[in-house]
């Protein structure tokens, strides 16, 4: 069967795992964040009390179910959770930028800078992809001029080159920042101008092209001139990608960028992020429900469930020795070769009401071996290994008298 | 279980004797509307040629990427929408189907009177879009499908207690308390209970709804079920839960499913036989050990490698380029052919193919004005200048296009600066049986991957070999 082979054994893209990631600086550092929503019911706990690093380089996975916070958390990173009814109540997310770590400057607190630098950095330094491509690009606008978006907000300077750069006339440098007015855009019509607006324009279309090309996007110059409901599912996610990789930012935060996609799909655009990634240098926030897919792309996980981190650690950690009973029940409820029809691990109940939580484990309603402390006292993450920390009171030995219970169960 | 429609004269056939469903070439076609007075200008081909048989108390899987019809199957199945070609069956006896398998390659105009009437009455029992109203009313009853988005299948407006309720008062089951009690049982065989009875779909999370939807497909003790993709939008530890109930109703009640999903990890845990489907036909069919460990289809490959698997020690998962073809106008030959890591030059190449080819490079695709299409195989590409024709020749001969696809063009031939391209014309390419029940639509598992290549010449193999100096010598002209 040399055919099959030929599918199956082609090596998709080398990852360098060599590089030690655990000595990496800090690209990002979320301490104790908390984001509430007010409902009428109460407060809603969607994040509370969230930490985690992401290093220079690296893929950072958080998984969870629906409505466990982890796109709260990620929407936090550029300050995109609606206020109200969303509360930033509390923590911070210190973010280093290149230049920052450059010039031997401390992080900024991404929750206290104010709008306007959030503007500079919201695209630019940190960009997002979102989980839906059909609904992340507005319908009722070319392809090129979304992606000219972010170059007239974040990369003025690059339009201008080839016109003089800052000499240029004011009219032009106005024009290369999007803020022309009504008068403005009709002068740069005539004559004087109009060559100027011409060149300013081809620009724009070097610029966008060479941002799709990056996708491996067939043919930019076509493409640039359809609508997003003209292209496959497929190629409006290398859209956006293109998009947010356009500033070459330091953090790249992916919303489950796959969901919407089949699986052929999906292997193709996580093959071109990782090798974006690669070549940029980039980091990723990759946030999705989906374990197996995590394991194949991250270097460390974050685990997330009622708005907590119940463990972190290393891909091959968390993977090969899960710790948390949420973690196993998770791992174990992916169906397999190995399961009978009727016999897979479900874990049982839903995910708790986060109205206004009380202070027990969150995990206790759903948990096989919960004791009475586990309904009483809130579990701290404890360390389990060289990177590897749980939230669990089996691992907590901290104090004698809790009862271990034998975690035999959901073992995969 | 209720008894099959009796036919006049004979014994009702046990369970054992016939199949639940049989699709029988089954094409569904959905027509573009062109212009002020809706002329039809052609057909999303959504379905396209499908048979195959759902056995009692057997799982049947169907798998494909979005787009490929499995849905549209769903729903011609479930008598929601009527195929526009082939035929279903409902309970057709194992005899009948021995009686249609003769009659049907017979001209309809060949027929002798008494296989007219033999068809007719087969027709009168069983087939879904003809059946007699007695019969109809069976199949429905005995015929429900539990749908994706429980959000837009259960109405917003309803209480469960009338949701669940609707079948039952539908027909004539029961009413006042003891349908209120019915309802409890049917709620209490899919977890949920008599709290839940006045409550609104929004007042339940989506593994609720979705066990709402199942308790609504049960109320009328069905035979069979058509499950459309019933856990993509659950997470993990949910889906978890409905699979686990999915099975135990089925082991409790006899139930047959038809189980349509793209997800082949459930897929095989669900199913005893799966079809995999791309672009309205069946790319192969088998048990679901046979598909998996033994895939026979180079698009059934490729699904498996681009699936992540938690559980493997090494990562391979390797994608699939391009995008699925239009169905309006779908590949010749394999339908695959022009996503296919391996497809040979027999496999079906056309115009459209090289079209696509010289649109992805952008230098190439600058000098095309326009393309004047004989056939699906033979086209004239016309330039805008000479020198653009002879560098898509170039090209051509460098290598930069695909092998198979260079070895299956049998004539290229500039003039001026147009260019004529002609492919080897193939027949589509048909389901065949590999292994003892697992078919395949690949040549490389057939065979007909022992043919010769290029095809034996036919009658107009003169006008063949005197088209192909011409395309030699402009090989020579363009490469000087």
């Amino acid at each position: 069967m040399a055919a099959r082979g030929a599918v199956v054994t082609r090596s998709h893209v080398d990852i360098d795992t060599t590089r030690d990631r655990a000595t990496q600086p800090l690209v990002a550092s979320v301490r104790d964040l908390k984001v509430y929503f007010q409902a009428k019911a109460g407060v809603v706990h969607a994040v509370d009390g969230v930490s985690f690093d992401i290093r220079d380089g690296e893929t950072l996975g958080l998984v969870g179910e629906t409505g466990c916070g982890k796109s709260v958390t990620a929407r936090s990173f550029i300050r995109l959770v609606p206020s109200p009814p969303g509360i930033y109540a509390g923590g911070e997310i210190d973010f280093w930028s290149t230049e920052a770590r450059k010039g031997g400057r401390g992080p900024i607190d991404l929750l206290q800078i104010p709008h306007e630098e959030m503007l500079e950095i919201r695209g630019d330094r940190i960009a997002m992809i979102f989980q839906d491509p059909g609904k992340a690009l507005n319908p009722a606008l070319s392809i090129r001029s979304q992606v000219a978006e972010v170059f007239y907000q974040h990369r003025s300077e690059d339009i201008l080159e080839p016109l003089g750069g800052e000499d240029a006339p004011r009219l032009i440098r106005r024009a290369a920042r999007q803020q022309s007015n009504s008068v403005e855009r009709f002068l740069l019509k005539l004559p004087p101008w109009r060559a100027k607006t011409e060149k300013l324009k081809e620009r724009v279309n070097v610029l966008v092209a060479d941002a799709l090309k990056e996708t491996q996007i067939p043919n930019p110059r076509a493409i640039m001139d359809n609508y997003p409901h003209e292209l496959s599912g497929g190629m409006k996610q290398r859209v956006l990608i293109a998009q947010a990789l356009a500033c070459n930012p330091d953090l790249l935060i992916a919303d489950e960028p796959t969901t919407a996609l089949d699986v052929t799909i999906q292997a193709r655009i996580l093959e071109l992020i990782a090798e974006l990634q690669q070549r940029l240098e980039t980091s990723v926030l990759y946030i999705s429900h989906d374990l197996s897919l995590v394991k194949e792309i991250c270097d460390r996980v974050a685990v997330m469930y009622a708005g907590r981190i119940v463990e972190t650690g290393t891909t091959e950690e968390v993977f090969s020795d899960p710790k948390h009973p949420y973690t196993r029940g998770l791992m174990a409820a992916v169906p397999s070769a190995l399961h009978k029809r009727g016999e897979l691990a479900a874990i049982e109940g839903t995910v708790p009401e986060l109205v206004d939580p009380p202070a027990a484990c969150r995990f206790n309603t759903r948990c096989p071996f919960a004791v009475e402390i586990c309904r009483t006292t809130d579990p701290g993450l404890v360390m389990v290994g060289a990177e590897h920390t749980v939230a669990c009171f089996a691992y907590d030995t901290s104090d004698g008298s809790v009862v271990l219970p034998t975690l035999t169960r959901w073992v995969s | 279980m209720t008894s099959v429609t009796a036919e006049q004269g004979g014994q009702p056939p046990t369970a054992a004797q016939r199949a639940v469903i049989s699709v029988r070439g089954v094409e569904k076609y959905f027509p573009i509307k062109e212009g002020t007075l809706q002329r039809v200008v052609g057909n999303v081909r959504a379905v396209d040629g499908v048979s195959f048989e759902v056995r009692p108390g057997e799982t049947m899987g169907l798998v494909g990427e979005s787009g490929c019809g499995k849905t549209t199957l769903g729903r011609c199945i479930s008598g929601l929408a009527p195929p526009t070609g082939g035929k279903i069956y409902f309970r057709l006896p194992d005899e009948d189907a021995a009686t249609l398998d003769l009659i049907d390659p017979i001209p309809e105009s060949d027929r002798t009177v008494q296989q007219r009437k033999q068809v007719e009455r087969i027709d009168a029992n069983h087939r879904v879009d003809v059946m007699s109203g007695k019969a109809w009313r069976t199949y429905r009853r005995n015929c429900q499908i539990v749908f994706q988005d429980s959000f837009s299948s259960l109405n917003p407006r309803q209480l469960v207690k009338d949701l669940v309720g609707r079948p039952l008062q539908v027909h004539k089951e029961a009413s006042g308390q003891e349908l209120t009690e019915r309802v409890v049982s049917l709620l209490e065989s899919v977890g949920l209970g008599r709290q839940h009875l006045y409550r609104y779909p929004h007042q339940f999370s989506g593994g609720q709804r979705q066990r709402i939807s199942i308790a609504r497909a049960l109320a009328l003790d069905p035979e069979f079920i058509v499950l459309d993709e019933p856990t993509s939008a659950l997470d993990v530890s949910v889906q978890a839960q409905i699979l686990n109930l999915l099975h135990e109703l089925q082991k409790d009640r006899g139930l047959t499913y038809l189980f349509i999903s793209h997800d082949l990890g459930v897929v095989r845990l669900m199913s005893d036989r799966i079809a995999v489907m791309y672009l309205g036909k069946v790319a192969e069919y088998g048990t679901a050990q046979e598909l998996f460990e033994d895939p026979r289809h180079p698009y059934t490959e490729a699904l498996l490698a681009a699936n992540p698997d938690i559980r493997a020690e090494v990562s391979v998962m390797k994608g699939l380029k391009g995008a699925v073809p239009n169905p309006a106008n779908p590949p010749e030959g394999c339908r695959f052919h022009t996503r296919c890591p391996v497809a040979t030059p027999a496999c079906g190449w056309e115009v459209d193919d090289a079209v696509a080819w010289l649109q992805a490079r952008e230098l190439l695709a600058a000098g095309l004005a326009d393309v004047q299409r004989r056939s699906k195989f033979d086209a004239t590409l016309v330039f805008h200048d000479e020198e653009s024709a002879s560098a898509v020749v170039r090209a051509i001969h460098d290598g930069d296009m695909p092998p198979a696809m260079k070895a299956a063009l049998e004539t290229v031939s500039t003039d001026g600066s147009s260019l004529v391209i002609r492919f080897f014309p193939v027949e589509p390419v048909e389901l065949e049986d590999v292994d003892d029940g697992h078919l395949t639509a690949c040549l490389l598992h057939t065979e007909r991957r022992h043919q010769t290549w290029p095809p034996q010449t036919s009658a107009d193999s003169s006008s063949r070999t005197a088209a192909n100096p011409s395309s030699t010598s402009t090989r020579n002209s363009s490469t000087r």
